[in-house]
């Protein structure tokens, strides 16, 4: 009987574990490969605009002019000014980037949160709640202390859903969405409540002295002697693009962070402490969404916080901004810009041409399957190349 | 469906009584079925006759489930002849399989744990079309001919349980139903008696031998030796993906079919490799690990381990072999501190561990890729596990990516990892390449101990061979090496000393010695000797 050297498995090893001959590539920097990425943006715009274009089609908007009125109203034009516009669109990305960095890091740990919406209504809250109860502190101190507040309010509301999936085995999915009804109507009880304006004209929190909320930061020469929107919180949000770049990829607890959001029982067998990293994870996602709040908040005229609508659901819109952004913090600048831009753009189109401003929706829905369209695409033809 | 079922039978039985005289039910001649580098079946017969029990025996990997599957229609063989009642046939799906009256009970049940049994049951009736029916869909009704035969085998199955509330023994009988119902008259049993207790084992019995006297033919996969000996007819022996011999059960014994199934344990020169056995270690040396009555459940509160004791010196490679699913998994991650141990001791040079100063223990653990790897992280990365959180690669919170970069890019030359690069995914590497990157990370450590689980599964032989050697070194530099591996060749080649674990409990044999037919007994569930059932 003669022996086989070979070393056996009982059932059929998987076709990828067979030693291939061929070595895999690797995808290095290199020139043409800068083309090449440069073709593939260029590619994903030109799809977007024609998908855009298309769309206003059907709706009987004339597309140049629609085209047009995106681009001025997202940028601004000779005749009004670029800056107006522009710092506009800031502040609508402002919002949207604090959130889907907040996804960039609960995702990237494997824990698929939904909560950006609660996290940032928490954190507007426990500003407004402080702004209240603390107006003996000075100024600068006080927004400071909300600013901490709002990040340690929204920290907490993740933390709570990463200890209900460590303790409990509760998924993060289902209880990050419960916990945003609960800030929902937590705001609207205590707006309507302890925290109404003493007027009791409107449904909203009182208005808070000029010397809380952020300074605009751009003089009004620059823009004709008009006020421009663009404030304090707007680089503040910004510093955390970085931030989040360095902690995720050059610190031992974003490397861990990575290990668990790939293989959590690799993670666990390599001895990192799944566990606490679950939670933590969930709190620093929290807490950049609770960030969101603040920065709204203090960047809004009058600084105060509405019973209802507060947010027009950018919690929600983080996902798909974080997603487009390939779940990396620059990635995430770049598409809340993009984000923030058709947001200003459509205000601008809704405005000067008869159409309907749920058309921001459409003009979004467009942008995300115009990238997942390319992407699949792009899967399908490196998957027959390798076979 | 009860009247098409009695045609099929009939014809079925008419033209088996035709064939019956002259040809066996079953001939499968010269199967070979490779997976890459690896020969699964190396041009294996194997005949089975209408009314039998056939047992199919053979260590973990010597082909008993590939050639099965291959019989079920779930895997192709690469070349090779199949007839079916001395006429060839083609089994390409398990559909066609079920056509020709083979069906498979697996050993995992594919069931589906959320629905009652007469869904479970229903689900499986080939001609029911209910679709397309009007009217409230009742599967018990679909499901009549599958209860039948249950109420024929003496079983009344609870229609409307769901089968996630059934006990493992129940299920199977689902399972075993299922199989009947298509009306298969040759069914192949996965080691049906691997996840039962001993009177559902006697019961399975029981019933097989009445299935086969009610016409049935059955092939039993197997490796425990006194039920082959206490149920079988006949016993067909597999090793290494080659068939060793085939003889009727009257006439064999357990020590006989032990050597026909471990083959000539203890000759490492099969591997490539010689072995070094020179320098026998003092096993009562301070410098070791020791456990003592070592007592650990397994993930559903069942004791898989019941008092095991062992000792690995420094310097030392302790083999332990046995069948999977005799608590090697939960003996590896217990050693690890990766699962509670309910009582019992471990200590290292004397000193008890888990605890804030104790070893450094390195785990190879057995399945790369769901323990061992984080696949789309890049092969520089999945090295570094453990150097991340080493004072010298940080600066204040920051990585050193520089030296990290320099360290995985030494990793990779030393232990001859073939990738392009360092910044690829690790899950573009072939398997070999990625187990030589948990060696390489377990290794780099400098672990005092190293717990090493089935370390070349599926690996071809010339990974293997690294992995063998740089086992080896480590142990040369004073590692106290557990070594837990199915494949009994790889122990005798490497360990100085060595166990079989069964039943939750480790007896040691004499690696060097090799007495095939002790150490088939081991495996085989008898410790005490010679002893057969007959």
């Amino acid at each position: 009987m003669s022996e086989r050297p070979e070393p056996m498995s009982e059932t059929a090893p998987a076709p990828a574990d067979v030693d291939s001959p061929t070595l895999p590539t690797s995808p290095k920097r290199s020139f043409a490969g800068i083309v090449r990425g440069l073709l593939v943006a260029a590619a994903y715009l030109l799809g977007f605009v024609l998908l855009l274009m298309l769309t206003f089609v059907v709706l009987r908007i004339p597309p140049l002019v629609a085209l047009h009125s995106l681009w001025t109203g997202a940028f601004g034009d000779a005749r009004s000014g670029h800056l107006p516009a522009f710092s506009d669109t800031l502040i609508e990305t402002t919002p949207l980037l604090l959130t889907s960095l907040g996804v960039v890091v609960s995702w990237r740990a494997g824990l698929f949160s939904i909560g950006g919406e609660g996290q940032l209504l928490v954190g507007a809250l426990a500003a407004t709640a402080l702004a209240k109860y603390g107006t003996n502190l000075p100024a600068p101190l006080l927004t400071l202390l909300m600013i901490v507040s709002a990040g340690a309010a929204g920290g907490l509301w993740g933390a709570l859903a990463g200890w209900l999936r460590v303790r409990r085995n509760v998924q993060e999915v289902i209880s990050t969405i419960m916990l945003n009804y609960v800030a929902k109507f937590l705001v609207s009880w205590l707006v309507l409540g302890v925290l109404q304006e003493h007027t009791y004209h409107n449904p909203q929190s009182e208005s808070l002295p000029n010397a809380l909320l952020f300074t605009r930061l751009l003089p009004r020469q620059w823009s004709d002697n008009s006020q421009t929107s663009l404030h304090l919180g707007v680089p503040l949000a910004f510093v955390f693009v970085p931030v989040i770049a360095l902690l995720l990829f050059r610190t031992k607890f974003g490397f861990a962070l990575r290990v668990m959001g790939q293989n959590p029982d690799a993670a666990r067998t390599a001895k990192f402490p799944v566990d606490r990293m679950r939670v933590q994870a969930m709190a620093l996602s929290g807490a950049l969404c609770g960030l969101a709040g603040v920065i709204e908040l203090l960047g809004s005229a009058t600084g105060s916080l509405p019973a209802s609508a507060f947010s027009p659901g950018w919690g929600y819109t983080a996902v798909p901004v974080a997603l487009l952004g390939g779940l990396t913090p620059m990635g995430a600048l770049f598409s809340a810009l993009f984000f923030g831009a058709l947001t200003q753009g459509c205000r601008n189109l809704s405005q000067f041409q008869d159409v309907p401003t749920v058309l921001i929706y459409l003009v979004q829905a467009m942008a995300v399957l115009a990238v997942v369209g390319a992407r699949a695409w792009n899967a399908r033809r490196t998957g027959k190349e390798a076979e | 469906m009860k009247a098409g079922g009695d045609v099929e039978t009939d014809q079925e039985s008419s033209r088996r009584s035709a064939a019956e005289s002259s040809d066996p039910l079953l001939q499968m001649q010269g199967i070979v079925k490779r997976y890459g580098a690896t020969t699964a079946l190396n041009a294996v017969d194997f005949e089975v006759d209408a009314g039998e029990i056939h047992a199919l025996l053979g260590e973990n990997g010597a082909g008993k489930t590939t050639l099965m599957h291959i019989l079920a229609g779930l895997t192709r063989p690469d070349a090779g002849v199949l007839c079916l009642r001395g006429e060839p046939a083609v089994l390409p799906s398990p559909q066609e399989a079920r056509r020709q009256g083979i069906a498979m009970v697996h050993q995992h049940f594919m069931l589906v744990p959320a629905f009652t049994i007469a869904e479970n049951l229903a689900m499986d009736t080939p001609r029911s079309p209910v679709m397309f029916r009007p009217g409230p869909y009742r599967p018990e009704q679909a499901a009549q001919g599958a209860f039948e035969k249950a109420a024929s085998l003496g079983w009344n199955l609870p229609t409307n349980t769901r089968v996630s509330e059934l006990s493992v023994g129940t299920q199977q009988r689902v399972e075993i139903v299922k199989a009947l119902a298509t009306e298969a008259r040759l069914l192949i049993f996965d080691e049906p008696t691997a996840v039962l207790t001993s009177r559902e084992i006697e019961e399975l019995f029981v019933m097989l031998r009445r299935l086969r006297d009610g016409g049935s033919t059955i092939i039993l996969i197997a490796h425990k030796l006194a039920e082959i000996l206490a149920v079988a007819d006949r016993v067909t022996v597999l090793r290494r993906g080659n068939r060793v011999a085939s003889a009727p059960v009257a006439e064999t014994n357990a020590p006989q079919l032990a050597t026909w199934m471990t083959g000539t344990v203890g000759t490492p020169s099969v591997m490539g490799i010689t072995p070094s056995h020179a320098a026998a270690p003092n096993t009562s040396s301070p410098n070791s690990l020791t456990v003592e009555e070592l007592t650990v459940s397994g993930d559903r509160g069942e004791q898989v381990l019941r008092g095991l004791s062992l000792t690995a010196s420094k310097g030392e490679i302790f083999g332990i072999g046995g069948v999977d699913g005799n608590g090697q998994s939960e003996l590896a991650e217990a050693l690890t501190g990766l699962r509670r141990i309910q009582s019992g001791r471990m200590a290292w040079k004397g000193e008890a561990f888990p605890s804030a100063s104790g070893p450094r223990i390195g785990y190879i653990p057995q399945d790369r890729r769901r323990m061992g790897l984080a696949p789309t992280m890049t092969v520089g990365e999945n090295l570094l596990f453990d150097a991340v959180r080493e004072k010298p690669f940080r600066r204040g919170p920051f990585l050193k990516k520089k030296a990290l970069r320099t360290l995985a890019e030494s990793l990779i030359s030393a232990f001859d990892i073939r990738t392009s690069s360092q910044d690829i995914p690790a899950s573009a590497l072939s398997g070999g390449n990625q187990q030589k990157i948990v060696v390489a990370r377990v290794l780099r450590s400098a672990p005092d101990i190293i717990v090493a689980m089935n370390p070349t599964r599926g690996l071809d032989i010339g990974a293997t061979r690294f992995v063998h050697q740089q086992l080896r070194a480590a142990r040369d530099r004073g590692t106290a090496i557990v070594l837990i591996s199915t494949d009994l060749d790889e122990i005798a080649a490497l360990a100085d000393r060595a166990a079989i674990l069964t039943g939750g409990r480790l007896t040691e044999y004499d690696v060097q010695a090799s007495d095939s037919a002790q150490i088939g007994l081991l495996l085989g569930g008898v410790t005490t000797g010679g002893d057969s059932p007959h």
